[in-house]
């Protein structure tokens, strides 16, 4: 028997009274020199036995009284009951590991996954009848798997056949979060979470180092009001600890043409103890093998290669990068779309024009966005075709087609520029507004008003550094925005060689607003903020000498290209997606009418049907490439087709499982106990499960004992007894 | 030399002297003849006539007879003797109760032995006692003279409770004892098994005494008033205990001491035993009265 609030067992103690209270009544006896004694002989000859049983009876009711009241209020949970039919019902959350590193094979060769089915099916069956069950996946983000905690056990078995081992990495937080907020709901009142999982030790090694997790707080609870779940670690172990994958491949340019030839970095992971040397890798684009390296890994290491590849076609194109060697092939390929562009059209809004090469506000913008203007080769073609319109000039139809706006220059904003940049954001356009070299920003401010509330930033003043021995430079730590992410290289230029004497000085206005870029005098060198579909970047510095030497650098270039680059596909879908999410396309107003049928890697076609102007994909459950296409399409034309990459969790490649050792630590920090197959389980459950409360029945038992008392008591001071 | 006043206070001696003279007046007017002797002897009150045998005395002869019809008869009378009555006082444990009134049973039982012995006494009865625990202690015999009286006393006075009672084995040799016929007062809280009592009453009667039993009572033997819980020690047995809450058993008691008493009244009874329960918290005055009042029908 346990007690789940043990503390008002204390209570218990109350029993002494009446006992006190009798054994003083016996001290204060009095003494009686009786010569009747053969009467009282005869009257106890027939009655002493009985007054002796009820006096006694009488004593142990009311001893018995506040003992039935203490294990009452301390609400005792009968555990020898559960093990007889129609007892011991109990309420059972399990958290499913659905993660992908549960397909690593066990002893027997079987998918972890496979063993978590079929062992949690007969738990499922052994569980007391009236049981409830309710089960949680949780790889990536949980997923509860019935809402409700479900009775009918043996349909909830069947469930899972359809769990597929593709997801994410285990959030321990929003798990164990999950299934107490599970436990709470369950009906009865034993309460057993129960962790399926292959305990990979990338997902618990944080945990079990000592860090820790709010949830913990609740889950290892001594509170005795706390209805603490018993916790059972249930470990599937698999028998692969030696795994090589492709945790990433990275397109050197955001933007990619026809004949471009862009550069595909790939990353590969050694999960193990053993070196591998000249392993095959292998380029394939749209299905086809073009080329193989080979590359050779250190253990517990990573290597990168490098294949070019350039698309003589517009559309999405596949890439997918595979190696060859290991046992364990579902991480071996990585896919990636890539969408290959005709030219980026970009407007360059000049306020200063100037009269000479690079006067002007945005010449070196404008340089830098089209280095290769002129050239012949085709190779060397640029990317990004620009247009110079006067500011004050602009119309809306100027935009059309634009996907990209440079402000710079404007020293005085006319009544209808802003609005028309706002819509051409929020339309989906990417803006990017550098100061004019000549304005006072106090009045540039008090000129755009209320139009310039879009804005990422609000200009509060400007900063000049008369010593031009001590600038201002770029704040070099690791960049996190994905458009400078690629000045984390070092190759990719010396950063700290930008110089800064003036700027204008930027608070981040609007809560979506964030800083992207700071000098090291820690103050915001670029500041971005989304508007409807669009983006919106706002510069501290006009690109002037006096102001900077940043359009001298030779990482300029490739600063300003990506800028714009990044602006430019604000607006464009992600084609790549981690498996087991449920991506969604947007469509236009034509297509969404026409039904699509979607072609997954294994090249089973399903038809699907837009709702309004959304195409929303089941789940992704195999790593590839998918298809999407208007059904009645020609399938041969490539401009109606849209493909979307599927890729693994690179998280869930290390497979190491945590070791036995490490698994019995972390259940006594959990409090929890540990089982890896379903027979320990079920020694483990048949020991501990925790029976049912017996708070009603003593309640009633209570009220019975306060009666009896009662009527004994009557019945011994009764004057007609006999 | 003990005297009265050494068991009874001043106003029981007097009204002593009041019942004295009120017995004398009962025991002359109706007792007359009560007493008469079954032993026949030299009297006044001629019996019958009955023919000389060899061994009987010559100066029984009556020698009227002998003149006219020459032959030999003897005269026989009834003997005309005072009453031999013997005090049996029961000196038992269970004689030494106090109750919650303060007085001693025992006590009671002496002042009411004393009373008899002086009343009888002043009738010219001849008196004795005898008291008795286990067994018969103290044996004083009957005699008429007033000195007698003080002897009684005295032996009253130094007798002290203590033992346990086995009154039926007492009662049945008291008979070895009382070698004459007469009246055997029995004072005594008849604390023993009935039945037994009983039969050992039927022995004395078939002896031929008469026998009145004037069984003691206190107060708190007959109501049982205790409240609180109580541990009840035999005063005949020290290991002899109960503890037991008396308001619980209160009821019963009191029918197992009417079933005791009936059960004693009507065994007497059947004996042709006069039976006087008197309860110590009345006055001695009242007992003896009671016991007149007996004697009288």
């Amino acid at each position: 028997m346990s007690f789940l609030t043990p503390i008002l067992l204390a209570g218990a103690a109350a029993f002494l009274i009446p006992l006190i209270i009798h054994l003083l009544n016996r001290r204060r006896i009095i003494h009686v020199q009786w010569g009747a004694m053969h009467l009282l002989h005869e009257v106890l000859k027939q009655k002493k036995r009985r007054t002796q049983i009820e006096q006694w009876l009488l004593l142990l009711t009311r001893i018995a009284i506040p003992i039935v009241l203490a294990l009452c209020l301390a609400r005792p949970v009968l555990n020898a009951l559960s093990q007889l039919p129609g007892f011991g019902k109990s309420s059972l959350i399990v958290l499913l590991d659905d993660s992908f590193s549960m397909r690593a094979p066990t002893a027997d060769g079987t998918p972890a996954s496979d063993h978590a089915r079929a062992d949690l099916s007969r738990i499922l069956a052994s569980l007391p009848r009236g049981s409830d069950a309710q089960i949680i996946r949780i790889g990536g983000t949980p997923r509860p798997l019935n809402t409700a905690p479900s009775t009918t056990l043996d349909l909830l078995s069947a469930d899972l056949t359809d769990i597929p081992a593709v997801q994410g990495p285990v959030s321990l937080q929003n798990s164990l979060q999950s299934a107490l907020a599970a436990a709470q709901k369950a009906g009865n009142p034993s309460k057993e979470i129960l962790i399926l999982s292959d305990f990979q030790k990338s997902d618990w090694s944080s945990l079990l180092s000592g860090a820790s997790l709010p949830v913990l707080d609740a889950l290892t609870s001594k509170d005795p009001d706390a209805t603490r779940p018993a916790l059972t670690l249930f470990q599937l172990p698999t028998q692969l600890s030696e795994n090589l994958a492709i945790t990433a491949a990275e397109l050197s340019a955001q933007l990619v043409a026809t004949s471009q030839p862009v550069a595909l970095k790939v990353r590969i992971q050694n999960h193990g103890k053993r070196p591998w040397q000249d392993i095959p890798v292998h380029l394939e684009a749209d299905g086809a093998r073009l080329r193989t390296a080979r590359i050779s890994i250190p253990p517990d290491g990573e290597a990168s290669l490098y294949f070019t590849h350039a698309f003589d076609s517009l559309g999405d194109h596949a890439l997918t990068v595979r190696l060859e060697g290991d046992t364990f092939t579902d991480d071996n390929a990585f896919h990636t779309i890539v969408q290959v562009r005709d030219q980026l059209p970009v407007v360059l809004l000049d306020g200063a024009p100037g009269s000479s090469p690079l006067a002007g506000a945005l010449d070196f913008f404008n340089l830098a966005l089209t280095p290769h203007l002129g050239a012949s080769v085709p190779s060397l073609r640029d990317l990004i075709l620009t247009r110079t319109i006067d500011p004050k000039r602009l119309k809306e139809s100027d935009l059309a087609g634009a996907r990209v706006v440079i402000l710079g220059g404007l020293e005085r904003s006319n009544g209808s520029l802003f609005p028309i940049l706002r819509k051409f954001v929020e339309n989906g356009g990417g803006l990017l507004i550098l100061p004019a070299e000549n304005a006072d920003p106090l009045k540039w401010r008090s000129d755009l008003g209320k139009e310039g509330l879009f804005l990422p930033a609000k200009v509060t003043g400007q900063t000049h550094i008369e010593n031009i021995d001590f600038p201002a430079r770029l704040q070099t730590t690791r960049f996190t925005h994905p458009a400078l992410l690629y000045f984390n290289d070092p190759r990719s230029g010396r950063l700290p060689d930008g110089e800064f004497q003036h700027w204008w000085k930027l608070e981040p206005q609007g809560d979506d607003a964030r800083t992207i870029a700071s000098l090291d005098r820690g103050v915001p060198l670029l500041i971005e903020r989304p508007l409807g579909r669009g983006l919106v970047i706002q510069s501290a510095i006009p690109l002037k000498p006096g102001w900077s030497n940043l359009p001298l650098q030779p990482w300029f270039v490739p600063l300003a290209q990506r800028l714009t680059a990044w602006l430019a596909t604000q607006d464009t879908e992600s084609s790549a997606h981690l498996i087991g999410t449920t991506p969604s396309l947007s469509l236009t107003s034509s297509q969404s009418t026409q039904p699509f049928t979607l072609t997954d890697p294994l090249g089973q076609s399903s038809e699907l049907k837009p709702e309004s102007a959304t195409l929303t994909l089941p789940a992704l459950t195999q790593p590839g490439l998918y298809q999407i296409q208007p059904t009645d399409a020609a399938p041969s034309d490539p401009k109606s087709i849209r493909r979307i990459a599927a890729n693994l969790d690179p998280a869930e490649s290390n497979l190491t499982p945590l070791a036995p050792t490490e698994l019995t630590d972390l259940a006594t920090r959990l409090g929890a106990q540990t089982a890896n197959d379903f027979d320990t389980y079920q020694r483990l459950d048949r020991s501990r499960r925790l029976g049912i409360e017996v708070w009603q029945p003593l309640l009633l038992a209570l009220l019975a004992l306060l009666f009896f008392e009662v009527l004994l008591q009557q019945h011994i001071t009764s004057p007609k007894r006999r | 030399m003990a005297t009265l006043s050494d068991i009874l206070q001043s106003e029981d001696i007097t009204s002593l002297q009041h019942l004295q003279l009120f017995a004398r007046t009962v025991v002359e007017g109706f007792t007359t003849g009560l007493h008469a002797s079954p032993h026949k002897g030299f009297s006044v009150e001629f019996r019958q006539h009955r023919p000389y045998v060899q061994g009987d005395e010559i100066r029984r002869l009556d020698w009227k007879i002998f003149g006219r019809s020459d032959r030999f008869y003897i005269r026989e009378y009834d003997e005309e003797t005072n009453l031999r009555a013997t005090i049996v006082l029961d000196t038992s444990g269970s004689m030494g109760y106090r109750g919650t009134g303060g007085v001693l049973k025992l006590d009671y039982a002496r002042k009411l032995a004393a009373s008899l012995a002086y009343l009888l006494m002043s009738q010219q009865d001849a008196v004795g006692l005898i008291t008795f625990d286990t067994k018969l202690r103290q044996i004083i015999p009957n005699r008429t003279k007033i000195s007698h009286l003080h002897l009684m006393l005295e032996t009253m006075i130094q007798t002290k409770p203590g033992g346990e009672t086995a009154l039926a084995p007492v009662i049945e040799s008291l008979g070895n004892h009382l070698k004459r016929r007469g009246l055997v007062i029995l004072i005594s809280d008849f604390f023993d098994d009935a039945t037994a009592l009983l039969k050992a009453v039927g022995v004395l009667r078939h002896q031929g005494q008469e026998v009145v039993v004037l069984q003691l009572w206190d107060r708190d033997e007959l109501e049982f008033p205790f409240s609180r819980f109580a541990r009840f020690e035999n005063l005949e047995n020290a290991e002899d205990h109960v503890a037991l809450d008396p308001a619980t058993v209160r009821n019963r008691y009191l029918e197992v001491l009417a079933d005791f008493r009936q059960q004693i009244t009507e065994g007497l009874r059947k004996h042709q035993v006069d039976l006087l329960q008197l309860p110590t918290d009345q006055s001695h005055a009242t007992a003896l009265r009671q016991y007149l009042t007996l004697r009288m029908r």
